[in-house]
């Protein structure tokens, strides 16, 4: 009996030992088995149901003969070299005009929020229907004035269609992106602006000075998180335009989802692995940027 | 001159929050406009209401059904989510040992992963676990996915708090172990709302990963339960967006209620980390 209660004890004691295990677990059965299972299936040319052929490096070679996939590339890449900067540059302009004390401060603040608690899905919906040919809100806004045949098919014209995205996008997540800015903004000590106002810096040069390097880690959160978000956007997709017209909106992640429901497993689980390849290059390049700039992140 | 600015200042204000509003107004409208308005009417008209659609999109689909399973889903994942990752940081900001930090390494590297990546491999692992369809299963993956971000959050959160704190604790009798849940736990509140508010909406909101593995009617969650209706019912915009304020209003709720501490939590977590 003694010997089971020191058993115990000694579990008990220890037990800290063991609190990053079930993290390990969930982590290993989730996220790294299939991040090895993957790069095996790639190599198949599974489809789903029957057993898989191992092909080698066909599907990998069949990708940079795929217009459709290379097309989803480019339009996947194109929403992040617009999406990413709008983002930042909206979000980084909310928090500076909001970082200021007014009755309502903390109001303005939720209702900026509040698009980024909606579900992606449903606000491809609303604006869809804003948005739509012959029967949208803002064709009824052009009937009324008799400029109807005036109208622009926002959603059918292809590259208006991709603007329409970014820009639905962008005012749905800006406030995350301005929370961060305005908790990088708060960390900054006031005195530093108190001490260099008395130097004679103007506001700009405050600005250049003083702010933005002070805004290093948050500039690194934002940018990083929204490279990675917009390289995976897909809800938004789905439900306002649906890749459509064609597949002039048709991302990354919406032509996997589509190649993994078609039969096609194996090739979709290569463009999965070049998605990957995508989305960790430019986040690697700003974190080089941004170390040698000096703003870092420290582990 | 003064007053130029602090007028300017208001204007920008009253358009950022008529920018940000937008997209609720329309969707409240379209909710409680009767279906035989015209679409201009649904925006201008004010006078006339008609609650019976919310009645009407909540008999017309499995939206009874689908409210529990997301409510069962995301309290059963950010229940999980919480629990091990703040373990997790715990262990890692306070037991520096290779494992641990391996583990912080590798977590951080598949931040970049994006889910769909993984999509037809876990769709493979859920079938062989036989979690397709389930609850618990579902949870799991969710709160697997949240672990990057949650974990990160608390380990830098807690590295800022002293660790004198326990010791006290722990002088007192306590293992270390009873010391987190009993005294650190009570600290990590921003953090916990920073994480909540992101992840809990984010497993709420989740389309991308449910479509795959939630496949029965029964099992749908809100979001694919919305979608589902758009194509069964095309547009019937009124009942669509009835249905949706519906799925949204806890969102905001979460939100309302966390918001205070949402601010100081991203701040001392994902900031000083």
């Amino acid at each position: 009996m003694k010997a089971i209660a020191k058993i115990i004890n000694r579990i008990k004691t220890n037990l800290h030992k063991g609190m990053i295990v079930p993290a390990v677990l969930l982590f290993i059965t989730f996220t790294l088995l299939p991040i090895i299972f993957s790069i095996g299936l790639s190599l198949t040319d599974w489809n789903g149901y029957s057993s898989p052929d191992f092909v080698g490096l066909k599907n990998f070679i069949k990708f940079f003969s795929d217009d459709r996939a290379k097309n989803a590339v480019k339009n996947s890449v194109f929403f992040a070299l617009l999406s990413v900067p709008l983002l930042n540059i909206i979000g980084l302009s909310y928090a500076l005009l909001l970082d200021r004390k007014f009755k309502g401060v903390n109001f303005v603040k939720a209702i900026v929020y509040i698009p980024a608690v909606i579900s992606p899905l449903i606000m491809g919906y609303i604006w869809m229907f804003v948005l739509q040919d012959n029967h949208g809100a803002i064709f009824a806004v052009f009937e009324m004035f008799g400029k109807g045949d005036n109208y622009i098919n926002f959603l059918g014209d292809p590259k208006m269609a991709m603007y329409i995205i970014i820009i639905v996008n962008a005012f749905q997540f800006v406030g995350l992106t301005m929370t961060i800015y305005a908790a990088g903004l708060q960390g900054i000590p006031q005195d530093l602006y108190e001490s260099s106002a008395v130097d004679g810096a103007t506001k700009f040069q405050q600005f250049t000075k003083i702010t933005f390097p002070m805004l290093g880690p948050s500039i690194v959160i934002n940018v990083i998180t929204n490279i990675i978000g917009s390289l995976a956007i897909f809800d938004l997709v789905v439900s306002l335009t649906g890749g459509g017209p064609g597949y002039a909106t048709e991302t990354i992640s919406l032509y996997i989802f589509r190649q993994s429901y078609g039969g096609q497993s194996g090739y979709a689980a290569s463009v999965s692995l070049i998605m990957f390849v995508l989305v960790l290059i430019p986040v690697l390049v700003s974190l080089r940027i941004m170390k040698k700039s000096r703003l870092h992140l420290e582990d | 001159m003064k007053y130029l600015k602090s007028i300017s200042f208001y204007l920008a204000i009253v358009i950022i929050v008529l920018i940000s509003f937008t997209p609720l107004f329309v969707l409240i409208k379209l909710a409680i406009a009767s279906p035989s308005l015209s679409m201009g009417e649904t925006i201008t008209n004010f006078s006339t209401f008609r609650f019976a659609n919310f009645v009407d999109a909540w008999d017309s689909s499995n939206l009874g059904r689908a409210l529990f399973n997301s409510v069962i889903i995301t309290l059963g994942s950010i229940f999980v989510c919480v629990t091990v990752s703040a373990m997790a940081g715990f262990a890692i900001a306070r037991f520096t040992n290779w494992y641990n930090k391996l583990f912080f390494r590798a977590l951080l590297f598949t931040m970049m992963i994006p889910a769909i990546i993984n999509a037809v491999p876990l769709y493979v692992i859920m079938n062989k676990l036989h979690g397709l369809n389930t609850y618990w299963a579902i949870i799991l993956l969710l709160s697997a996915n949240t672990l990057p971000f949650s974990v990160f959050v608390y380990s830098s959160f807690i590295k800022s708090i002293p660790v004198e704190v326990e010791e006290a604790a722990i002088i007192d009798g306590c293992t270390r172990f009873q010391a987190f849940w009993k005294i650190t736990f009570h600290f990590l509140k921003p953090a916990t709302a920073a994480v909540v508010i992101i992840q809990g909406v984010g497993i709420w909101n989740n389309y991308a990963q449910v479509v795959f593995y939630l496949t029965r009617s029964s099992m749908q969650t809100l979001p694919l339960s919305i979608n589902s209706f758009f194509h069964k019912y095309g547009a019937d915009w009124n009942l669509m967006a009835a249905a949706s304020l519906i799925s949204i209003v806890p969102t905001i709720v979460i939100f309302v209620l966390f918001q205070k501490y949402f601010v100081k939590g991203i701040q001392a977590g994902a900031l000083k980390g």
